[in-house]
């Protein structure tokens, strides 16, 4: 047996006419004699922000504890299952999100300083936030991945207009911010994300879509010699990884199909693009399976994901409830309100939960996938009834390569900036900062003594 | 109509220009004169002359912490009427902040006196909400954050104590533009003027007080303990004006710092005072105060310094110290919390959470 010393490279890609498939880390990537050591080296590190609107039920979320994690409190019992692998913090406070003599709007502003740290201009024309802290490290990390960054959502895209009290939607609909002006609007269409992770950048036209669609072709088929070339150069694991990887691929590709026909059927003018899940929990299968994908393919490791935008009045008919997202959080202590809030805040944890399962089930090298991300979900708003900006709802799942000790839960001390863990998490992407936005300092993930 | 209307103004009262919001830091504890400070401050917030926006110790000592909580809820007083604007909703603890430079401060005979203190039916006579590091807030962003939210040049900071925490404080990345553009005034209550003995306030971090009369980038006026000996607070007060209330923090305090009968040196009232009712004091010609390595303090007249240091009006003494007692022995106004919703503290209390 000859042993070599070269490699696949880590950024090959499948092509085929209009498609470029990136691939999960496989045995070939790395030399047969340092497969052990790069292993543990390669596995590039993940940020994921996971944005829920409007504030939890803190009483339903804030376990009465602190350190290690044991019985999680109603909203969070769908992650009981990962509570080895999240590490909650309580205390952490957006300053920047208050009024601070800008009147109404928190729910613009806590979602225009959620990542960026600024307090945004209260405006609907000549938007101001900040550089958002992913897009910092996107910057940082340009150059090793194909996209710097991918801003994902489920909602509302609109750029402009009033969202609330006078703040743009600009600020309620976006999370990434490339530019003090620049927010980066998420991809709603799970469509539209396919198309950016495994197109090679040519845009179909809609006869040429069509027509594609009428030969029912798989976006595999067209990489199909490339995939064919690459198998005969695979040993027995890589080949199964790769199959495994292409038919997660494939499965997403049929549930947008599924979606599309039955979105068709259903109502052929519905205002939402023909991509686009009716059923909340779909769509948010189909964006974070898609974000899994670009991940084991390297394909970025800065995803911001707008679950829904902040202020919505969503209704939950998947769970039953009628009622807008935003009026029910105003529920003034009435108990069938808060009853339906907790119902909402339980349904997204359930969705985070089944993502989390899926990070867990995709290996990576010898690890799992969730070993090698810091992936935050949380709210602007703790107390979404009276708009509070303190003890906002953090989680970070996954321990980053290591870095950071799971399984726990830490309380700072109040008013703790939550920039302060951007700060923590900007240093362990690489990027070393003095400041960000309002911090402190860098967040210890270690325990107050 | 016009019944209607008027209903509506007292419903909905105008706001005018906010009063004064004032950033009290003070070795709480140590000794009575803080506490005394405080209770004037939450007086003159009663009758809406000042706004206590932020309260923290420089004490590292959640005893200190926890004293200055049981304050804040010993003096946030009833509910609004039902009714009335915000009728029903208690306004909730602030956070307190206290400094925590990584050693423990002393207990004191009036920490140990207010918070041990129980009732008839064995609770705590002035309940707190302190027991761990994390029931506090660190003092550094909340001092910062208080800021953030006042009106340009209607904010005074009150040190009474070391100046531990405000200079780190200015240490934070863009805060000395803040406290220039938002701070018109700070009010130190540590030293002695023009110089004399060195005061304990002092002594207990003199790189940061030398630092913060050096740098603190707004003017400032130094209040000294020959103030407060010339303007103490009066014991019979103690007995006779706070009387209103079955248990009274404050007076179990002074009690508990010396034996009674005695007049408290007090210049971090006098200093609170200062904030809100400035004619009952005179000041020096300007200058800079330099902190010597012993503790002492040394005023030096200058014409560009930025520092001043109060003096008595011995015309105004009588009149000072009726305030102090007028002041830091009133009752609890009612005070409305938040944006008139209920909390979800309160809705913890009263709700139970429902079942799955």
């Amino acid at each position: 047996m000859t042993i070599t010393r070269k490699a696949l490279h880590r950024r090959s890609f499948l092509r085929g006419m209009g498609a470029a498939i990136g691939l999960p880390l496989l045995d070939a990537m790395v030399p047969a004699l340092a497969i052990g050591q790069a292993r543990a080296v390669k596995a590039p590190l993940r940020m994921v922000f996971a944005y829920v609107p409007n504030g939890i039920i803190m009483n339903q979320w804030n376990p009465d504890y602190e350190g290690k994690l044991g019985e999680l409190p109603r909203v969070l019992k769908p992650m009981e299952p990962h509570r080895d692998d999240i590490l909650m913090l309580g205390n952490l406070t957006h300053n920047t999100g208050r009024a601070l003599l800008d009147g109404a709007g928190d729910h613009g502003r806590c979602s225009g300083s959620y990542l960026t740290g600024i307090q945004v201009k209260k405006t609907t024309v000549d938007i101001k936030a900040g550089v958002s802290c992913d897009q910092i490290v996107a910057k940082h990390l340009a150059d090793q991945t194909r996209f710097p960054s991918l801003e994902v959502g489920m909602e509302d895209a609109r750029q402009a207009g009033d969202c609330d009290s006078g703040y743009s939607c600009a600020y309620t609909n976006n999370l990434s911010w490339k530019s003090e002006t620049q927010p980066l609007p998420p991809i709603l269409d799970p469509r539209a994300l396919f198309e950016r992770l495994f197109g090679n950048g040519v845009i179909l036209s809609p006869e040429a879509r069509a027509r594609e669609a009428d030969y029912r072709r798989s976006i595999l088929d067209f990489v199909g010699e490339d995939t064919r070339r690459l198998e005969a150069t695979l040993g027995p694991t890589d080949r199964r990884k790769l199959d495994e990887y292409l038919t997660s691929i494939r499965e997403v590709e049929r549930q947008i199909e599924r979606t599309e026909n039955t979105n068709a059927q259903i109502d052929p003018h519905m205002e939402k693009p023909y991509g686009i899940p009716a059923d909340f929990a779909e769509h948010f299968k189909l964006m974070t399976d898609m974000i899994t994908i670009a991940f084991q393919a390297d394909l970025t490791r800065v995803v911001t994901f707008l679950i829904t935008r902040e202020g919505t009045s969503r209704p939950y008919r998947e769970i039953g409830i009628a009622d807008g997202h935003h009026p029910c959080t105003h529920h003034q202590g009435k108990p069938d309100l808060i009853e339906k809030v907790t119902q909402i805040n339980t349904y997204h944890a359930t969705q985070l939960a089944a993502w989390v399962d899926k990070l867990k089930c995709t290996p990576e090298g010898d690890n799992r996938l969730l070993d090698n991300m810091m992936l935050v979900y949380g709210a602007g708003l703790s107390d979404g009834n009276r708009h509070l900006h303190e003890d906002l709802p953090t989680l970070v799942v996954g321990n980053a390569a290591g870095s950071i000790k799971t399984g726990r839960r830490l309380v700072y001390r109040k008013e703790t900036p939550m920039c302060n863990l951007h700060l923590a998490m900007m240093d362990r992407m690489g990027v070393r900062m003095e400041h960000f936005g309002d911090a402190t300092g860098e967040l210890s993930f270690a325990e107050l003594t | 109509m016009l019944r209607w209307l008027s209903g509506l103004t007292m419903q909905f009262p105008s706001r005018g220009p906010q009063p004064v919001g004032i950033v009290f830091d003070s070795d709480l504890g140590d000794g009575v004169d803080g506490a005394l400070a405080l209770a004037l401050v939450y007086g003159l917030e009663g009758k809406n002359e000042a706004r206590l926006i932020s309260t923290s110790t420089t004490k590292s000592n959640l005893k200190s912490a926890a004293f200055g909580d049981a304050l804040a809820r010993f003096f946030a007083g009833p509910p609004p009427a039902a009714g009335s604007f915000g009728g029903g909703f208690q306004r909730t603890a602030p956070p307190m902040g206290m400094a925590d430079n990584g050693k423990l401060d002393a207990d004191t005979p009036v920490l140990n006196a207010v918070l041990d203190k129980k009732t008839d039916d064995g609770k705590p006579a002035y309940p707190n909400g302190i027991v761990k590091l994390n029931d506090t807030a660190d003092p550094i962003a909340l001092i910062r954050n208080a800021m953030t939210a006042q009106v340009d040049q209607n904010c005074i900071v009150l040190l009474a104590g070391p100046a531990t925490n405000l200079v780190k404080v200015m240490d934070l990345a863009g805060t000395l533009d803040l406290i220039q553009r938002k701070v018109k005034l700070l009010i130190v209550a540590a030293g002695s003027y023009p110089e004399g003995t060195a005061d304990p306030r002092v002594k207990a971090d003199v790189p940061a007080a030398r630092r913060l009369f050096a740098e603190w980038p707004t003017p400032i006026v130094a209040v000294g303990t020959e103030v407060g000996e010339a303007l103490p607070f009066p014991g019979a007060a103690i007995e006779k004006d706070f009387a209103w209330a079955p248990a009274h923090p404050i007076v179990d305090a002074y009690r508990a710092n010396r034996t009674m009968p005695y007049d408290a040196a007090a210049p971090s009232v006098a200093a609170a005072l200062y904030a809100a009712r400035p004619d009952g004091f005179k000041l020096s010609a300007v200058g800079a105060i330099a902190v010597l390595d012993d503790g002492r303090t040394r005023f030096t007249p200058k014409a560009d310094g930025h520092s001043r240091y109060l003096t008595v009006d011995p015309d105004q003494k009588d009149k000072v110290i009726a305030s102090y007692v007028e002041l830091a022995s009133a009752k609890p106004t009612p005070r409305q919390g938040g944006r008139g919703r209920p909390n979800q503290n309160n809705q913890k209390q009263d709700v139970p959470p429902p079942k799955p």
